[in-house]
């Protein structure tokens, strides 16, 4: 805090401070510029970097979502990509709002077990192997996600060899099924870390309130301790929601045949037939779906805001 | 209305025990604290008895039902905790009621338990507040509440008071053990607070270091503490180390630097007007008196029947009521509380009456030092 930025620095210094002590002697520009120019000076720098790399490339590709190859303005490019991808904008939006309902799931699994789990032995390992995923890109874990739900991979190997499943019922998951595999097993830790973290940061206490009541420890975790830390767990469902929507790798790798998500159908458009328009009008209906979702990201951080 | 039984109970964390052979019976409708400074095992103790700390030696009774094993759901005990620990997702109504949820009664029977409590302890028209808008005090109550709605075997009190300013303290002790009272629930309370333990419990238990140091009524451990450290907890913390020989019916207190002989009564077995001497025969010893039970008298206006230290006055403070002066005897500064008014530097005499003295015998390491 006590550090001058870097323009304050490369400022002389009787600007640094207005009126009082040494530097009473402010030169009379000081008391021209009223504080809340430098205010908008400071902010200047961030407000430039977030409008250049971001709103300018997101305003340009909502723009020329309503831009025909002449320039001109039009609905075709939406018209065209409702026409040929509404099953895949369809698809999109179960795929992820399936991921992420099993994301909910189990990172308050996970999250409840590392806080109510009894078992030190157990509690240990998952503490340690639930973050993995974490730090595997999404394109590796889609092609680990091959070989293992292939049909004649890891996972039917497994199944036929311990006599759970015949050969020929072997079956492959590379369809709709690995897609929502592979982004739960993705994004899962991210989430559980988060609400493991709030879950231990709880009075404690209020656990044992319930304990002593009588609460066995699922009760506890749905009556006491999701309710406490659902602004957390909502907060990283939403980030998840958000990043599932944006791969491209895990659908393109393990579903790429239609319907896929709509993530493919952009590469696509732009790789196969330069077709930035109908590409451009996809990513709106992306910018929507994260849009409803920020939303109620928004809206419930209002609302909590309010509640304290 | 249940009893407590604990029987030769051990706890350790961690290869340190930190109970060790604790034996306890609470009476049903009895109202017991646990007192002893912090670290001394009493909120083990609690926590023990309600199953959230694991035994490793003794048993644990709660109306006659072995409970050492149980885990703290299959106990019917309900703690109240110095946080509150009422849960913020819920409404006042709710928080108190949760217990009877789980008890699976219905909701018009829950409503009508709900609003019982709220009248009993003073919380109508609140029934619907988030607890998170309610004050300390009425957090507490909230807490209390909801322990109390399940009627448990035991309620379990671990420093509710603590959290609270000084005010509300004193109103909330009185009306928990009125409460405590009229509903003849058997309560056990941790506090390191000595006036609150004394003007709640039926009796107190005092721990020390993991043991229990001594158990008895308010009066039995004010009047006649069981050790030297007991009687210090007690507020008798002003201790002068004497030579006394003990004959039947008198200590026999030999002339120091500072204080002449004199022979005063024996107390004890109905007497309550003598010295409580914990020793027998003759030897060092440590005699431990409180501020409040002594007076000053001016150098050479001292009565034969008590014992009399000279010294002079190095503070004073008016704490209300009296005065309380710092009195140097020797090396050493005893408070002693006077009605007078007196300066700083004046010769005084500590006076002692036979009734205020409690002593203990001397340990040797602790007689050479004294």
């Amino acid at each position: 805090m006590s550090a001058p930025l870097p323009t304050e620095a490369n400022r002389p210094a009787p600007f640094l401070r207005k009126g009082g002590g040494r530097d009473a002697t402010a030169l009379p520009v000081t008391a021209a510029l009223p504080d809340w120019v430098w205010g908008v000076l400071l902010v200047l720098p961030a407000l430039a970097m977030v409008a250049l790399f971001f709103l300018y490339p997101l305003g340009l590709s909502a723009v020329s979502a309503f831009q025909g190859r002449d320039g001109g303005w039009t609905l075709a490019n939406i018209a065209k990509a409702f026409e040929l991808y509404s099953l895949d904008m369809a698809f999109t939006l179960a795929i992820v709002l399936l991921s992420s309902a099993l994301v909910a799931v189990l990172s308050v699994a996970i999250g409840g077990y590392l806080t109510l789990g009894e078992n030190r032995l157990a509690v240990t390992m998952l503490r340690w192997l639930y973050r993995w995923p974490l730090f595997i890109p999404f394109i590796v874990a889609a092609q680990m996600m091959r070989s293992f739900l292939a049909k004649n991979g890891l996972m039917n190997n497994l199944l036929i060899g311990g006599g759970i499943i015949e050969p020929l019922q072997a079956a492959s998951l590379l369809d709709w099924r690995g897609v929502v595999v592979t982004f739960v097993w993705k994004q899962t830790p991210f989430v559980a870390l988060m609400v493991a973290g709030a879950m231990a940061s709880l009075d404690r206490s209020t656990i044992e309130a319930a304990r002593d009541l009588g609460a066995g420890r699922l009760r506890i975790l749905a009556e006491i301790v999701v309710p406490q830390v659902r602004p957390t767990l909502v907060v990283g469902l939403i980030l998840s929601f958000v990043t599932m929507l944006s791969v491209m790798s895990v659908p393109m790798m393990i579903n790429p045949n239609s319907p896929t998500m709509i993530t493919v159908d952009m590469a696509y458009r732009i790789n196969a037939h330069g077709d930035y328009g109908v590409a451009n009008a996809l990513g709106f209906v992306s910018y929507a779906m994260a849009g409803l979702v920020g939303w109620v990201y928004l809206r419930h951080g209002v609302r909590q805001g309010g509640a304290r | 209305m249940s009893e407590l039984h604990v029987e030769n109970l051990t706890v350790a964390y961690g290869g340190s025990r930190v109970l060790n052979g604790v034996s306890l019976h609470v009476r049903p409708g009895e109202f017991v604290a646990l007192l002893g400074s912090s670290g001394c095992g009493k909120t083990t103790l609690l926590r023990a008895v309600s199953g959230f700390v694991p035994v490793d030696g003794g048993r644990i009774a709660i109306a006659g039902r072995d409970v050492t094993k149980a885990p703290p759901e299959r106990r019917d005990t309900a703690m109240v905790f110095q946080s509150y620990a009422l849960w913020p997702h819920m409404t006042t109504a709710q928080n108190i009621g949760y217990g009877l949820k789980l008890r699976r009664w219905t909701r018009p029977r829950i409503a009508e338990r709900v609003a019982e409590m709220l009248r009993l302890l003073k919380l109508d028209g609140l029934a619907d507040r988030n607890v998170t808008q309610l004050s300390g005090g009425q957090r507490q109550r909230v807490a209390l509440g909801r322990a109390l709605a399940i009627d448990p075997d035991i309620l379990l009190l671990d420093e509710p008071l603590s959290n609270l300013d000084a005010r509300i303290r004193l109103e909330l002790r009185h009306e928990i053990r009125a409460l405590q009272q009229r509903l003849g629930i058997t309560a056990v309370h941790v506090t390191h607070d000595r006036e609150e333990a004394m003007v709640m419990a039926d009796r107190i238990v005092i721990l020390n270091a993991g043991v229990i140091a001594q158990i008895g009524t308010p009066e039995e451990i004010y009047r006649r503490p069981a050790s030297a450290f007991v009687a210090s907890f007690l507020g008798a913390d002003n201790v002068v180390p004497l030579q006394a020989t003990r004959t039947e019916r008198t200590l026999e207190i030999a002339a120091g630097p500072d204080h002449d002989a004199v022979s005063l009564p024996l107390g004890g077995d109905g007497a309550q007007d003598g010295a409580q001497v914990e020793m027998p025969g003759s030897g060092p010893v440590a005699a431990h008196f409180r501020t409040e039970s002594v007076r000053l008298a001016s150098a050479g206006h001292t009565p034969p029947d008590a014992l009399v230290l000279r010294g002079r006055i190095t503070q004073a403070a008016y704490p209300g009521g009296r005065w309380r002066y710092g009195v140097a005897v020797g090396g050493t500064v005893f408070l002693v509380d006077d009605d007078d008014r007196r300066t700083v530097g004046d010769a005084v005499a500590i006076v002692i009456p036979p009734s205020a003295l409690h002593c203990f015998p001397l340990r040797r390491e602790a007689a050479g030092t004294a």
